[in-house]
């Protein structure tokens, strides 16, 4: 294991006095798993891209358990003004603003796990359950649940359209980096509706290291929107595990946008249990100087009748290194079902680069599949094009990036949001080298 | 008065293959010029030249167009200064709304005129003109610039972005190839429109059925590179006749032209 790994599984929270019971059953899986796995190398096959040696991880320091003068951490401005508006710093909730629709209920996760919020215990654990079958790899998320007390507990009732709820996630400034772990639960019981849009941002002094887990329950015929923008400072690195469930026609779809961040890895995994369910996973990531994200996503198609899309565009300048790794599995029994996959990637100087894999397995009929990666340079005659005609070389091919990355901010159900995030890629889409 | 465009001696090269040996042409404000010329001729090579594009070496001679030596331009700046280029196959560019690239372009004309920007209340306004004169419905403003749009549309909208960007010079590469009879008379319409005693055009076609609705003051014959006879508005009617095969037997003498150059060395 790790000079880091042994670090900070040597300051893990001690779990004597926690309640309630299944709390502390899943802390001390956590830990278990964590002392024997550690974090992930190279050497495991989902890392093999993404190294954690870059950028000085060495240093980090486990927040949990750490008294952090919350004080100079400036709050980001939300990306949209309507809705409800959460501002969380260091995984506490730090104000809730706007009037609740009756049916939503937000609660900070210390809160909620002593409260038995329905459906929760059961989340948390079928995470823990997960470790155990394959570990290795996992070690973030063993983290994660080893020192599960942070973060938020969403819950929307039965038939309740919730609208917009944001989410500004910010961390404290601490002598050395710090390492923080966050928990998400979304539960929607059926027929509920909600819009879910997060936004992580950071400055080169509170840059930190983010290690969140979000699980997503979806009852029947509940539909849930997540955008998740993150504009992290080049010396952050964020972590997340995202892991949706989803039964009958249901309907999850996610719009990532990485503008920023260090180090960035987003493992998102929805499994879709009932028939007829959709998920739609889009995402854009632009990539300069040192910069590195990682993105895996998989699908697994368990009911007929299901529907799943992964849309990803990317733009790498610099010496950026992207990765994606898009994966379907069509399982037994799943008849009918229609899995797409597209991912296309322009790469705007020699030292980038992008690594993307799409991987699909079907064992079932009827299935319509298909699946596209690409890597590219922007189009010459494109760009000569719009210089014809009076645009300097510069903005046609920012414009033409922009426009590349915009297929995926344009399939956003709010027009507004949808230019706001358009602006903001524009603002900094790598320039050509 | 000197000429508002001016070639002497042009040379051009792509792809390491000389295309244009030694054309000279003149054109004054005011006036259309055809050029006409068999396949491989050089017709469209000249227009690509004269906007600047990428792969298109001039090796030898000049262009003046108002005073200025247009061949040291970058693309950009030969547009600002009023050159425009109705694309032969307009390029698409998905995801860039048609209304936004046309802004964008007449407003980085507008800067380098020391223009204010227009906002887009007022650039609509201006927009809502231009396709109301030209007849144009205003349904290709909202699609991505030439995306998916028909071979007709495609040409429709160059005339329409000549119309917005009132361009000094226009030169139209093949405007008419491609379209139906509908489709071409829309489109000599708006050319039409557009003359203006302060505008020069040239029009380049394969076929003189464009020139039966745009009347060109002056009709080229481009052959091997050059410009081997010029004539008025008749001489594309007898190229329709006659074909270019009078050019390879040398029979230049048969037509009843202006001027000829002879095309053979001596």
């Amino acid at each position: 294991m790790s000079e880091l790994s042994s670090q900070l599984a040597a300051n893990l929270p001690e779990n004597t006095g926690v309640r309630p019971e299944w709390l502390k059953v899943i802390r001390e899986t956590g830990a278990e798993q964590f002392r024997t796995h550690g974090l992930p190398t190279r050497k495991d096959e989902a890392w093999k891209y993404t190294g954690l040696g870059a950028l000085g991880l060495a240093e980090v320091q486990l927040a949990t358990g750490l008294n952090i003068p919350s004080a100079n951490t400036t709050q980001p401005s939300p990306l949209a003004e309507s809705g409800l508006q959460l501002n969380l710093l260091d995984g506490q909730v730090l104000e809730l603003t706007g009037d609740a629709p009756p049916g939503l209920t937000v609660l900070p996760m210390a809160d909620a796990l002593g409260s038995g919020v329905n459906g929760l215990q059961g989340l948390l654990e079928s995470l823990s359950v997960k470790h155990t079958k394959a570990a290795s790899g996992q070690g973030f998320s063993a983290l994660n649940s080893a020192t599960l007390d942070s973060g938020v507990v969403i819950h929307v009732a039965a038939g309740t359209d919730a609208r917009r709820l944001s989410l500004t996630w910010s961390t404290s400034q601490g002598e050395k980096p710090l390492l923080f772990n966050f928990r998400v639960c979304v539960i929607l019981d059926q027929g509920a509706k909600l819009e879910l849009l997060e936004q992580f941002e950071s400055n080169d002094e509170n840059a930190n290291t983010s290690n969140m887990v979000m699980q997503v329950d979806l009852a029947d015929k509940s539909n849930l929107q997540h955008i998740r923008f993150q504009q992290e400072s080049d010396k952050s690195v964020l972590i997340t595990r995202t892991e949706v469930s989803q039964q009958a026609e249901s309907e999850y779809a996610y719009f990532g946008f990485d503008l920023g961040g260090g180090l960035v890895r987003h493992d998102l995994h929805t499994s879709l249990w009932g028939a007829g369910a959709k998920s739609g996973i889009n995402g854009a990531y632009l990539l300069d100087g040192n910069r590195h994200v990682d993105n895996h996503t998989r699908v697994d198609h368990f009911a007929g009748g299901c529907f799943s899309d992964q849309y990803f565009r990317g733009v790498a300048s610099g010496s950026g290194r992207a990765v994606f790794n898009t994966a379907v599995c069509v399982h037994p029994g799943a008849d009918e079902s229609e899995a797409r996959q597209s991912n296309a990637n322009i790469l705007l100087s020699t030292r980038a680069e992008i690594d993307t894999k799409p991987e699909l397995e079907i064992y079932a009929d009827e299935v319509i599949a298909s699946h596209g990666a690409t890597v590219g340079q922007l189009d010459e005659l494109a760009v000569f094009y719009m210089r014809s005609r009076g645009l300097s070389e510069e903005d046609a091919r920012q414009l033409l990036t922009t426009a590349f990355c915009k297929s995926v901010s344009d399939k956003l159900a709010d027009p507004v949001l949808s230019e706001v995030i358009s602006q903001r890629m524009m603002d900094v889409m790598p320039q050509a080298e | 008065m000197s000429s508002m465009l001016k070639i002497t001696n042009l040379h051009a090269t792509v792809a390491g293959k000389e295309i244009l040996k030694g054309l000279n042409m003149k054109l004054e404000a005011g006036e259309i010029h055809a050029i006409m010329g068999p396949n491989g001729a050089g017709k469209s090579t000249l227009g690509n030249v004269l906007a600047g594009r990428e792969g298109y070496e001039v090796t030898q001679g000049e262009v003046i167009f108002n005073g200025k030596n247009l061949l040291e331009m970058e693309p950009e700046e030969r547009a600002c200064e009023g050159v425009f280029l109705a694309f032969q196959y307009p390029v698409e560019i998905p995801g860039v709304n048609n209304t936004y690239f046309l802004r964008a372009a007449l407003n980085a004309q507008r800067k380098h005129r020391g223009e204010e920007p227009l906002d887009s209340v007022g650039f609509l306004r201006l927009v809502r003109q231009k396709l109301e004169v030209l007849h144009i419905g205003d349904e290709l403003l909202h699609r991505a610039v030439n995306e998916g749009f028909s071979g007709g549309e495609k040409k429709r909208n160059e005339i329409f972005q000549m119309a917005v960007l009132e361009p000094t010079l226009a030169i139209l590469d093949e405007t008419d190839s491609g379209l139906d009879i509908d489709a071409l008379k829309t489109v000599a319409e708006g050319v039409n429109r557009l003359r203006s005693k302060d505008r020069g055009m040239i029009v380049v076609t394969h076929y003189q059925r464009l020139l039966d609705y745009i009347v060109p003051d002056k009709v080229h014959v481009l052959a091997d590179g050059k410009l081997v006879a010029t004539g008025g508005a008749d001489l594309a009617l007898k190229l329709e006749e006659q074909g270019y095969a009078w050019l390879e037997d040398g029979g230049i003498a048969t037509l009843n032209v202006e001027s000829a150059v002879p095309t053979a060395n001596p």
